[in-house]
């Protein structure tokens, strides 16, 4: 059973600053499974998907207590390599933010990083990844092309293939489909239920019926403080607190 | 009235107010003297002594190269031109074109210094081994009995009457129009005084220098007119006496009937108290006979 | 009241908007008579010099007779100068404006910038004197020459003129790269090191070339600082450590001198030709990338 918690989060706290953003969080995360992240504007919910691969280092003034494991390793602890960190937990963000190179650079971005392989190994992962997110098909004859040029779908499915093709094996999805139109969230909704197949992901999301559709666990959260985890479809039927029945029912949020 | 007229009016009524009020300047009697570098502290010392005497009489001195001064005096825009060099023909006869003569004076004479660096055993050269070490026939000290050095070259730019009057003199043999040339790789100095610390700072160096720019811890070459005859230092006396070959008169040019104060200044400078400045400053006065 | 005040709105409006218009087409206007005017003196030296020996002549002897007005020496010394400073301004203007942008924390960032500005406001010719006596001296005992006056002397002083234009502007480039370039980097693990290389500086690429040219412009038009250290020998140059005589500094030099109309005034004035072809071209290239940069 402990076997199948990939991320653990343990008597979290976030400080910006004297803001005390998040408070005593505790909860585990499954393996390949898609965990959704709910809750109002401000309540802290970016913040703990970008503490999971330590992104909210880059901001000043951030300072941390408790412990968060990945695969049984502490993130936080003193000698922990970053960039290892971050290889296998990766981030797919609000707006596509794909690279102002080739469609193929940016999926073999994370392979010139971390990788020594030669050429046509590269290209085989390529291959894969952009097979992976469904872009293969449509792309492999713009690889040259640049990433810029691809619809907001498609470069936010090349974020996807650029993190796949490093072999994360963590997707961390911070909105991903506030950016897109409907139909493009559609697909990628459904691309996120074939990813499950093989990564563990994380989403936050505004959007209730897109955590509903796509998650297996949802855990909301409120002023920095993480009210109610469970399966999905206990979350939204019938939660055990008050609060969170407010909010799902749309009474406030 | 439309408002291109008003502006128009307003303008022309502006121009004949400035025109009017301009002339008032001038009631001071300003003489405006500009050309050689050589010759500016020369002016300024002139004029400041001119001055004491004349309070009335203001008198501005500019440098800028004997070229710039002649150039204004062809266009008019001075009152004296200070020129190391003569000036050409075809540039009188620029200035002529008005109808104007120009008159020429040579206030005092320059010797110009062949200077070395301090350490160069080499004392003294004949004026052909200088104009072959200038046009860079002769590359290399041990050449003429020095270090095995290769010569370092220094000569003022060609805005310089001092660089004119070397060309002409020195390296054409006193034919103005000859064929010989500054060697390509002759160091252009913008002013005497880069070039005098040029010559400090190299061993290998060589350049030419107004004598007024002659200091002690520079090595003077002295010069011989030819092969056979005797090597002279350069001085007041030797330039005065002719028998330094390397010197030049320094001139004032100046267009047309003279304002009294101009011709005032002119008989101050040429007068004892000018020559005597005039060798105050290094520079060589009249014979006074 | 509100009513009352409309028209004087639309009176003030107008009249700005004419002024402005009007600044506009004096501004176009004195550049086209400038260029007239250089072309009609330069283009005058070919009534009495054929143009096949300016163009590809080896010597500059203004004042012989007969003249040479070969302009090759001037402006290969013009060009060594000029790759010189920029082959040293680019690689220290690239760092300092990376350094800045990125890495550089908030308090360091402003006074690091205000003082790369500042060497903007310093007169080229107190950085000419200032070269002469510091620089002058260095390079001759460091590169064991027989003077300091050399090209290599004028590329380093043009080289701390150009810092000015090639850090603000790379660094403006660099700056406009989105945040999300940059997270997106990190957020795969890249270093901050590797985000430079492989993201901030291809996109800013264009932006930072558009720097490099404009600092050209700004480098080769420069007169006074290197009137006064390249040694102003119009010699063909062969190499760094040698004097050379640059095009701006011809003209500063030989302008006081030549006479109006004559054929070596005309000469000065053909350089000037020379030198506004080749900082138009210059120009045209920023703004090309410039344009660039603004399109991605």
């Amino acid at each position: 059973m402990t076997n199948d918690i990939v991320i653990d989060v343990r008597d979290y706290n976030l400080y910006y600053g004297d803001f005390h953003a998040l408070l005593d969080v505790n909860l585990s995360i499954k393996k390949k499974s898609v965990t959704a992240i709910i809750g109002p504007s401000g309540c802290g919910k970016s913040t703990l998907l970008r503490g999971l691969n330590r992104m909210n280092d880059l901001i000043d003034q951030v300072r941390v207590t408790g412990e968060i494991f990945i695969e049984g390793k502490p993130i936080y602890a003193e000698k922990r390599d970053l960039v290892e960190l971050r290889k296998k937990v990766g981030m797919v963000f609000q707006r596509p933010n794909p690279f102002p190179l080739s469609v193929y650079e940016n999926v073999a971005f994370g392979l010139r990083l971390h990788s020594h392989l030669s050429k046509e190994e590269v290209a085989q992962k390529v291959e894969e990844s952009l097979k992976a997110v469904a872009l293969w098909k449509e792309l492999k004859d713009k690889l040259k092309a640049p990433a810029l040029r691809l619809s907001g779908e498609q470069q936010q499915r090349l974020c996807i293939a650029r993190l796949a093709a490093m072999s994360a094996d963590i997707f961390l999805m911070d909105e991903p489909c506030s950016a897109l139109d409907p139909v493009a969230t559609q697909h990628i909704e459904e691309l996120i239920r074939v990813l499950k197949e093989d990564y563990t992901i994380v989403i936050v999301t505004h959007n209730m019926a897109q955590a509903a559709r796509v998650s297996d666990e949802t855990a909301y959260f409120y002023l920095g403080k993480l009210i109610e985890m469970g399966p999905t479809d206990q979350i939204f039927t019938r939660p055990a607190r008050k609060e969170t029945e407010d909010y799902i029912t749309g009474r406030f949020g | 009235m439309s408002l291109r007229k008003k502006f128009f009016v307003c303008l022309t009524v502006f121009i004949f107010q400035m025109a009017s009020v301009l002339p008032v300047f001038a009631e001071g009697e300003a003489i405006q003297i500009k050309g050689s570098d050589t010759m500016v502290n020369l002016g300024q010392a002139w004029a400041e002594e001119f001055m004491r005497a004349n309070p009335e009489v203001s008198i501005a001195v500019t440098g800028g190269g004997s070229g710039t001064g002649i150039a204004a005096i062809i266009s008019n825009t001075c009152d004296i031109a200070q020129a190391s060099r003569s000036m050409k023909e075809e540039e009188i006869e620029k200035a002529e074109n008005s109808g104007e003569k120009i008159h020429e004076t040579i206030v005092g004479y320059d010797g110009i210094a062949v200077v070395a660096h301090p350490s160069n055993p080499v004392s003294g050269l004949t004026i052909a081994q200088i104009a072959d070490i200038f046009t860079g026939k002769v590359k290399n000290w041990n050449e003429l009995g020095g270090k095995d050095l290769p010569i370092l070259v220094l000569s003022r730019d060609r805005n310089s009457g001092t660089h004119v009057f070397f060309l002409e003199h020195v390296l054409r043999g006193g034919n103005s129009k000859g064929p010989e040339e500054f060697d390509t790789e002759a160091l252009m100095m913008p002013s005497n005084q880069s070039l005098v610390q040029e010559i400090k700072s190299s061993e290998a160096a060589i350049g030419y220098v107004g004598l007024g720019y002659v200091t002690s811890d520079l090595k003077v070459i002295t010069v011989a007119k030819n092969d056979g005859s005797e090597y002279v230092e350069p001085s007041i006396e030797t330039v005065q006496n002719a028998t330094y070959p390397i010197s030049r008169p320094l001139y004032f040019y100046t267009r047309g009937t003279l304002r009294p104060a101009v011709q005032k200044f002119i008989d101050f400078v040429l007068g004892p108290e000018g020559q005597e400045i005039i060798e105050l400053l290094d520079f060589v006065p009249l014979n006074k006979d | 009241m509100e009513s009352a005040r409309k028209p004087w709105n639309r009176a003030l409006e107008f009249l700005i908007e004419r002024a402005i218009f009007f600044a506009g087409i004096i501004s176009i206007f004195f550049v086209i008579l400038i260029f007239v005017f250089l072309l009609k003196e330069g283009v005058s030296l070919l009534k009495t010099y054929p143009l096949k020996d300016f163009i590809f002549g080896q010597k500059w002897y203004p004042i012989s007779e007969p003249p040479s007005f070969g302009v090759v020496p001037l402006l290969l010394g013009s060009l060594a100068v000029t790759m010189g400073a920029i082959v040293i301004a680019v690689p220290l203007g690239m760092g300092a404006a990376i350094y800045i942008a990125v890495v550089a924390p908030g308090w360091l960032k402003e006074i690091l910038k205000a003082t790369v500005e500042f060497l903007a406001a310093i007169p080229s010719i107190v950085l000419g004197f200032i070269g002469l006596v510091t620089l002058v001296p260095l390079v001759k005992q460091v590169f064991h020459l027989t003077t300091g006056l050399t090209a290599i002397s004028g590329s380093i002083m043009l080289a701390f003129m150009a810092m000015p234009t090639i850090v603000s502007m790379m660094e403006d480039a660099l700056t406009a790269v989105p945040r999300s370039y940059r997270e997106g980097a990190i957020a795969m693990g890249a270093t901050k090191w590797q985000m430079i290389w492989r993201v901030l500086l291809p996109a800013a690429s264009s932006g930072m070339l558009a720097a490099i040219m404009l600092g050209i412009g700004r480098v080769i038009g420069e007169t006074m600082a290197v009137l006064m250290i390249t040694g102003n020998a119009a010699r063909i140059p062969t190499s760094l450590f040698q004097p050379v005589r640059t095009m701006t500094a011809t003209i500063a030099a030989e302008m006081g001198e030549a006479v109006q109309g004559s054929d070596h005034y005309f000469a000065l004035f053909a350089i000037g030709i020379v030198l506004f072809i080749i900082t138009f071209l210059i120009n045209l290239a920023a703004g090309f990338f410039i344009g660039r940069a603004h399109h991605k």
